[in-house]
């Protein structure tokens, strides 16, 4: 019916793709996209947590735990962005001296 | 204004997304939908504590995670044009349901499911109630005609 099919982005495009998930609850995870729906539940295969700071969960760390293949549930799901391009930069808002 | 007339007229316009996390992103505004999911393109994203940060081509952004979002102020200036035409093109409401009901010629088994059913009373209850008995395509329509039916 009407109201479904019209997601604002569409996967499509990153099927097969390496995407970063960011999950509601801090857990950020990459993987594959293998499939999803229009719930924006994910199919991510070879995916990967990123595990965080036990001291500050905020933070992710270098640590990983390797998940292999996981659905994960749409209602979860806060962030979606493809792992290709995305890098740590420099702060880029800093003003040069003397700003 | 609505809240989300103002983010549709912001599309195409850089602008700031603070999540419930504390994250914020700063990109530009691709799409956006009824429930504030969003789509962001060229996007710099920054960690909570504001030392961190990520450069990414685009992202998804669902609605719910979103604490506020900061738009450049032109787009106030447009999002008023856009609410006058709206009003303006609004139809007056229309009696939903108008020929509904007692479409006797129906798809046989697709009757639509008991609507109408008030307006049948009576009248159509032979047909109704004759394919309700039929097979299963009465299942829906016919749970309270097929049952009189039997009885």
């Amino acid at each position: 019916m009407s109201g479904r099919k019209e997601t604002v982005l569409d996967l499509a495009k990153f099927v097969d793709k390496g995407v970063q998930v960011k999950l509601t609850g801090g857990r950020q995870v990459t993987g594959t996209l293998k499939g999803y729906d229009q719930l924006l539940n994910l199919v991510l295969d070879e995916a990967v947590e990123f595990l965080r700071d036990s001291d500050d969960p905020l933070k992710t760390t270098d640590q990983t735990r390797r998940l292999g293949l996981i659905v994960c549930r749409g209602t979860a799901v806060m962030l979606v962005s493809p792992t290709d391009g995305t890098d740590e930069i420099a702060n880029p808002f800093s003003q040069p001296d003397g700003a | 204004m609505l809240p989300l007339s103002l983010l549709k007229t912001a599309q195409g316009h850089p602008m700031l997304v603070e999540l419930k996390n504390g994250e914020t992103y700063n990109g530009h505004l691709v799409n956006c939908d009824t429930w504030m999911n969003i789509h962001l393109r060229e996007v710099i994203c920054t960690s909570k504590d504001g030392d961190r940060f990520w450069r990414m081509p685009e992202c998804y952004i669902r609605g719910n995670t979103i604490k506020y979002l900061r738009v450049p102020d032109e787009v106030i200036d447009k999002v008023q044009e856009e609410t006058k035409s709206r009003s303006d093109r609004k139809p007056p409401g229309v009696g939903r349901g108008r020929g509904r009901g007692g479409r006797e010629d129906g798809p046989g088994g697709r009757q639509t499911k008991g609507i109408g059913r008030g307006l049948d009373d009576g009248g159509s209850k032979g047909a109704g109630g004759g394919r309700g008995r039929g097979g299963p395509g009465g299942k829906a329509g016919g749970g309270r005609g097929g049952g009189r039916g039997r009885a």
